[in-house]
């Protein structure tokens, strides 16, 4: 399974066979409230029924994924940021401990091979938390794999034709 | 001395633990605190009270490795109603983790935020198995810890703090597990049931 996640439109026009794609920017996600309810509730299950219950079995049934987000202060920007926290139903709320540290444990998540493709604030210090941060990701999100391409707004669109090509090669 | 805005950022704030140590640290400050929690509509409102302060404290968890959207959310009206007089703002973040370590990134994006948008950073504090340690005898290194975040603000210093559960991660996990199944139970889940492997179905 692949997806791609962005926070904005893609043309993914003319690439075959075509990859699930979603747009962050058009669907209805509310912020996590913090309540705990998809650990000791109601488990694996968020409790806000808003589009955010469709996209997390995707990313987490995915062995591929690319992420296409707006970066600021070294952060993603809160588009996709918003969709990260709501993904915390695959996870559970025990801990277990992962390359010495300890994190929750993940439901049923595929490792991935992920890429995160970045724009936006592209200071060399954003650049350099970003990329700490993506390897914090790596540990809480399965990433088997995983290569942050940083690139101009401009060159978005044909960074990420260029990625998904690669893929529907491959 | 001056005046500190103590500003939670949590997407819980009222039931958060982010209040339990924003009034942890108002009992410890010797200067005037003054506690607000970032809501969907206070933005405005907080960014025209800063004004009268000298220092901003946020107070917040790590969520998904970051500073939670919540706060992102705040800090983007906030470089749009920038006040006059620009604060000094400090942290005091938590996260449910063994290792307050894992905050540093956070705390790395709130600098740089900070950097950008020409506000002077203070002073931090950072606290692992945050979640659970307030409910322990533990409790006591948190309020030390906080009382030097505290003085350290009030004195205008730019310090950094840790502080966790001095226990062993086996111990850790363990404890934690317990924590989690007794949280399960006041709803009716099992450990079991929140155990699942199933999402969404």
């Amino acid at each position: 399974m692949q997806l791609i996640l962005s926070d904005r439109h893609i043309d993914l026009s003319g690439i075959e066979p075509s990859i699930p794609f979603i747009d962050l920017s058009k669907r209805n996600i509310a912020n996590c409230v913090g309540c705990f309810g998809c650990w000791t509730k109601t488990p694996g299950k968020c409790v806000i029924r808003d589009d955010a219950v469709a996209v997390y079995p995707r990313i987490a049934e995915s062995d591929r994924v690319m992420y296409v987000s707006r970066i600021k202060y070294g952060s993603y920007d809160t588009t996709m940021k918003t969709m990260l926290e709501r993904a915390i139903p695959v996870q559970q709320a025990f801990i277990r401990l992962l390359h010495g540290e300890t994190h929750h444990v993940q439901r049923r998540v595929a490792p991935k091979q992920a890429v995160v493709i970045a724009y936006g604030d592209l200071s060399a210090e954003s650049k350099k938390i970003f990329r700490q941060l993506v390897a914090r990701n790596a540990n809480n999100m399965n990433f088997a794999s995983y290569r942050v391409v940083f690139v101009p707004e401009c060159d978005v669109e044909a960074t990420v034709r260029k990625e998904a090509m690669a893929w529907a090669k491959s | 001395m001056g005046k500190i805005m103590i500003l939670n950022g949590s997407p819980r704030a009222p039931k958060s633990n982010s209040k339990q140590y924003a009034e942890m640290f108002s009992k410890a400050c010797a200067a005037e605190t003054e506690y607000f929690a970032v809501t969907k509509t206070n933005h405005q409102a907080i960014c025209h009270a800063m004004d009268g302060f000298s220092d901003v404290l946020l107070v917040f968890p790590l969520y998904a490795d970051g500073i939670p959207v919540t706060l992102m959310r705040f800090l983007d009206t906030l470089a749009q109603n920038a006040p006059s007089r620009k604060p000094r703002v400090s942290v005091l973040i938590n996260c449910g983790f063994l290792e307050p370590e894992q905050n540093n990134i956070a705390v790395a994006m709130l600098r740089l935020h900070c950097k950008e948008n020409g506000y002077p950073f203070g002073s931090v504090l950072q606290i692992g198995s945050g979640e659970a340690i307030l409910s322990t005898p533990f409790r006591i290194l948190v309020r030390a810890k906080v009382k030097k975040l505290a003085a350290a603000i009030v004195a205008g210093q730019s310090q950094t703090w840790k502080v966790t559960m001095p226990i062993s991660k086996g111990m850790f996990l363990k404890a934690s597990t317990r924590y989690w199944v007794h949280y399960g139970k006041r709803n009716g889940i099992t450990k079991e049931q929140m155990a699942t492997m199933q999402i969404e179905q």
